[in-house]
């Protein structure tokens, strides 16, 4: 019914009443902007642009749940009780689907599957299965955003690991230094891990806040593009967690193998005299 | 030794640091390609995919879009008859869609039925068998994936297809004995789908009443490319209550509907640039703050600023090119990995990829890595330019 | 030994007048310089006034404590650090009158500099490192390649044209810096402790080499505090605070 819905026709113009009854109807919201529309109007419905003999009268407009699926299609919605739209479409015994509530104890795998047995021209599925099967596009979004996630930590990794190798060895003379005044190169190394740490943590807890200056731009540029409620972009103490926790695994990986190198090389040749 | 040469030569120095940064070039450089082909992939493979039987135009119940909803338009045959005695008009088809199911011995399977005016037909390709003959009521056509549904099913054999259930009373309003006379491949079709295709009418009592004569599209072939965009313009004024479209307004109705994709490359591909500005010009600031020394004595013995200016910049063209190479390798292989996430989208038809490789853009992309990975030496390049070279030398005594 | 000398004296002191000198037969003339500079927002005095001329085929050596102004002295009569007060004249050129690339350009043809860190290419060979001033100076490949090899011949380093620098000991390193500072044929080889790094044996190496140099008609000037290099030179100047203690 939904979808046969889509190609009615709305038309704002109002016209002198037919015999026929006026139908009552809801529009969602951006349709009724769209259209230019508010509770009151009287339109014209048909199911072809020269069959336009129904007259409605807006009675409501609704915000329906955010669905990730339908907001790239800016559909124009609207809803009807079921027979006008029956009678209005020309099948007053027909409909897309059943819901159906179950009483309490009965699994709804188990419904389906009896119903199944004995169906002709339908099928049953579990709700869950519906979500399941229709969140399929969400899914596959999702699953192109961990891979290119994936691919921004690698590149993270390496560019961390570079600059990190590079810190290091910007300490050469320092370490020299050190090593001559008789500093164990245990305390060296531990001394530049640290460094490498807080270097990690600090970097990390400035690209939570630049994620979070980003995600929130994000929601407010995409609901506004798609004229949603639903947010695109959500920081979690998880997500917080694994950069922080990342970063700083990463971080000390990097200082930890600069370090070393660099605790092993003799003084004199740190120093460039050798 | 030219300044390239002693560039290069000059990552060599520190091999682990120069494979590092190369290494994040090359990462780089490749979400830079991939998002270079996804930003033009979508209306380039979209576009090849509407334009693959050559026909430039659709039209379809007003306000939606091919195959979009279960509306359909009256009248298919006549408006074809007249579409084609059009003199702009090379020729026309109209296609119904429809779900219709076949008859196997346990139960009914649901297919997604054609209905095809197979003299000029746009959506799809005989792979094995023969085509329908345009007045055959008993010929079928089916994809590879219905051949496996219905148990196997080859050239010759009969399939018995069934319409217009009716759940109440248990039974179809059609009935339909049909002979497989080809295998096809359906241009539009997603991967797996069942689909089988008969001659218009008997798709139409199979789906639908049989008055009406519906279709849910209906394609149109322009003599000539320039007469395109004319033709829709006076097919839509001809046509008010129907929606006509070209296959350029198609591809940019598709790209608005995945404009996300196309958001996220541009983002992606201006954040490859900076990790790549950000990555050479650190690289680059580093090691020549760690060779003021050697610069200040170049300039000493009468090396110009601009040779040393060049140099550096050299380094960080070189680590651009090398990177980039290495980007150009790992992207087209991350491409084919992310392309077969995105087109494992429920309902995208099998031909349809993302990631679509074109020479103009992908050049640009070549051209606007290089420029950048040289600006990115601009800064440690002016360093070493206006390093003082007796107070370098006196540190560099002490 | 003779046509050794003919042919190395090809080498040095190529360079023409640019204009008449006022002290004639000098080929550098320093008259009363001064320079000061910050040091952790104090004043340096590191020259108070030092005026000096050196003449063609001369080998002067400046000595003194550490802090004396002797390095200082030197990068000013390279021109490559500008005086606070007073002048340097260069074969007859006025320092303070040109531009940083003309400065450039007369220390790439007139100057030869010798230092003690060597500041070699470390990713070039020895040949090419001793090519460097000759590219910079457009002489063509195949001549500075030559040209090149016969320095390196001259310095006693002919077998190791092809080795990188890195793979060079400390004297070889120094005698490739030497062959680079005579790359363009310059008037004056100026030299920055040149035996600083190096141990005994190798820093007697280079005296012989500055010494074979000289009998060969280069004018140099040694800034040093090993007392052999000081006693080969043919005068001897000594830094004191800034000025010259005695000449």
């Amino acid at each position: 019914m939904r979808a046969l819905l889509c190609a009615v026709l709305l038309c704002a113009f109002v016209s002198r009443p037919g015999r026929a009854q006026v139908v009552d109807l809801a529009l969602e919201r951006g349709t009724a902007g769209r259209l230019g529309l508010s509770v009151g109007d009287t339109v014209r419905l048909g199911t072809a642009p020269d069959s336009m003999l129904r007259l409605g009268v807006v009675r409501a407009i609704y915000q329906p749940r955010p669905d990730p699926a339908e907001i790239a299609r800016r559909a124009l919605q609207a809803r009807f009780h079921l027979p006008d739209l029956a009678e209005l479409l020309g099948a007053p015994d027909r409909v897309d689907r059943f819901g159906l509530a179950l009483v309490a104890g009965v699994s709804p795998d188990s419904a389906a599957a009896e119903l199944n047995r004995s169906a002709f021209g339908f099928r049953a599925y579990p709700s869950a299965q519906i979500a399941s099967e229709s969140s399929q596009t969400f899914q596959v979004v999702s699953r192109f955003h961990r891979a290119i996630a994936m691919i921004t930590i690698v590149a993270s990794a390496v560019f961390l690991l570079c600059i990190m190798l590079l810190k290091v060895e910007e300490r050469r003379l320092d370490a020299a230094v050190m090593r001559f005044v008789g500093v164990r190169r245990r305390t060296i190394f531990y001394a530049l891990l640290l460094e490498a740490a807080v270097l990690a943590v600090a970097g990390s807890l400035l690209g939570i806040v630049i994620a979070l200056a980003a995600g929130a731009i994000t929601n407010a540029y995409y609901q506004r593009f798609f004229d949603t409620q639903l947010v695109f972009s959500v920081i979690t103490p998880r997500i917080v967690a694994l950069g922080v926790g990342l970063s700083l695994v990463l971080g000390l990986a990097a200082g930890a193998i600069a370090a070393a190198r660099l605790v092993r090389t003799r003084p004199m040749v740190l120093w460039g005299r050798a | 030794m030219t300044g390239l040469g002693w560039g290069i030569r000059s990552l060599g120095r520190h091999p682990l640091r120069t494979g590092l940064s190369l290494a994040g070039i090359a990462v780089a450089a490749a979400m830079l390609l991939d998002m270079v082909m996804l930003s033009g992939g979508i209306d380039k493979s979209f576009g090849d995919l509407l334009l693959q039987r050559g026909y430039q135009i659709r039209i379809t119940p007003k306000g939606t879009l091919p195959f979009d909803t279960e509306a359909s338009l009256p009248g298919a045959r006549r408006l074809v008859r007249t579409l084609r005695a059009d003199p702009e008009v090379a020729t026309a088809g109209a296609i119904l869609g429809s779900a219709v199911y076949a008859r196997t011995p346990d139960s009914l399977v649901t297919l997604f039925g054609y209905g095809v005016q197979p003299e000029s037909q746009g959506i799809y390709r005989v792979m094995a068998g023969a085509d329908l003959a345009p007045a055959d009521t008993t010929g079928l056509l089916l994809s590879a994936a219905a051949a496996a549904v219905l148990g196997g099913a080859r050239v010759g054999d009969t399939v018995m297809l069934a319409g217009r259930l009716d759940p109440q009373i248990a039974a179809a309003a059609e009935d339909r004995s049909l002979v497989v006379r080809g295998m096809v491949e359906w241009l539009y079709d997603y991967r797996g789908q069942p689909s089988v295709g008969a001659v218009l009418p008997v798709m139409q009592r199979l789906a639908r009443q049989a008055t009406g004569d519906p279709a849910s599209l209906v394609l149109v072939r322009a003599r000539a490319d320039s007469m395109v965009e004319p033709l829709v313009a006076r097919l839509r004024a001809d046509y008010p209550t129907l929606e006509v479209n070209s296959v350029v307004e198609l591809v940019a109705q598709a790209k608005r509907r995945l404009s996300y994709f196309t958001q996220l490359a541009h983002v992606l591909g201006a954040m490859s640039l900076v990790v790549t500005v950000l990555l050479i010009g650190t690289l680059l600031t580093i090691t020549v703050n760690e060779r003021l020394g050697e610069i200040a004595t170049l300039r000493a013995i009468g090396i110009g600023k601009a040779t040393v200016v060049s140099q550096v910049l050299a380094e960080g063209v070189a680590l651009t090119v090398i990177g980039s190479a290495l980007g150009v390798l790992l992207g087209l292989a991350t491409a084919r990995y992310l392309d077969a996430i995105l087109t494992s989208f429920p309902g995208l038809p099998a031909a349809f990829s993302f990631f679509v490789p074109r020479a103009d853009t992908l050049t640009q992309a070549a051209v606007v890595l290089l420029v950048t990975g040289s600006l990115a030496g601009l800064y440690p390049a002016w360093l070493a330019a206006r390093a003082p070279i007796a107070a370098t030398l006196r540190a560099e005594a002490t | 030994m003779a046509r050794r000398a003919r042919t190395h004296s090809r080498h040095l002191a190529g360079g023409g007048h640019l204009s008449a000198p006022s002290h004639p037969g000098a080929v550098l003339v320093a008259r009363d310089l001064r320079k000061d500079y910050p040091v952790g927002g104090e004043t340096v005095h590191a020259l108070r006034g030092v005026s000096l001329s050196v003449g063609r085929g001369e080998h002067v050596a400046i000595v003194g404590p550490s802090g004396s102004g002797k390095s200082t002295l030197l990068q000013l009569l390279g021109g490559i650090d500008t005086p606070s007060a007073g002048s340097v004249e260069v074969l007859g050129t006025r320092l303070e009158r040109l531009s940083d690339r003309d400065l450039t350009r007369l220390r790439l043809l007139r100057l030869g500099f010798v230092f003690q860190r060597f500041h070699l290419l470390p990713v070039l060979t020895a040949r090419e490192n001793v090519e460097l001033p000759m590219a910079e100076a457009g002489v063509k490949s195949a001549e500075r390649r030559a040209r090149a090899l016969e320095l390196l011949e001259y310095v006693g380093l002919s077998g190791r044209a092809g080795h990188r620098a890195t793979q060079l000991s400390g004297g070889e390193m120094q005698r490739v810096a030497i062959a680079r500072a005579l790359a363009n044929q310059p008037a004056v080889l100026l030299a920055d402790e040149p035996t600083g790094e190096l141990d005994a044996a190798t820093g007697q190496e280079i005296l012989e080499l500055f010494r074979r140099l000289n009998r060969d008609g280069a004018t140099l000037v040694v800034v040093t505090h090993d007392e052999r290099l000081a006693r080969e030179a043919g005068r001897t100047v000594t830094m004191f605070d800034g000025r010259i203690a005695d000449r």
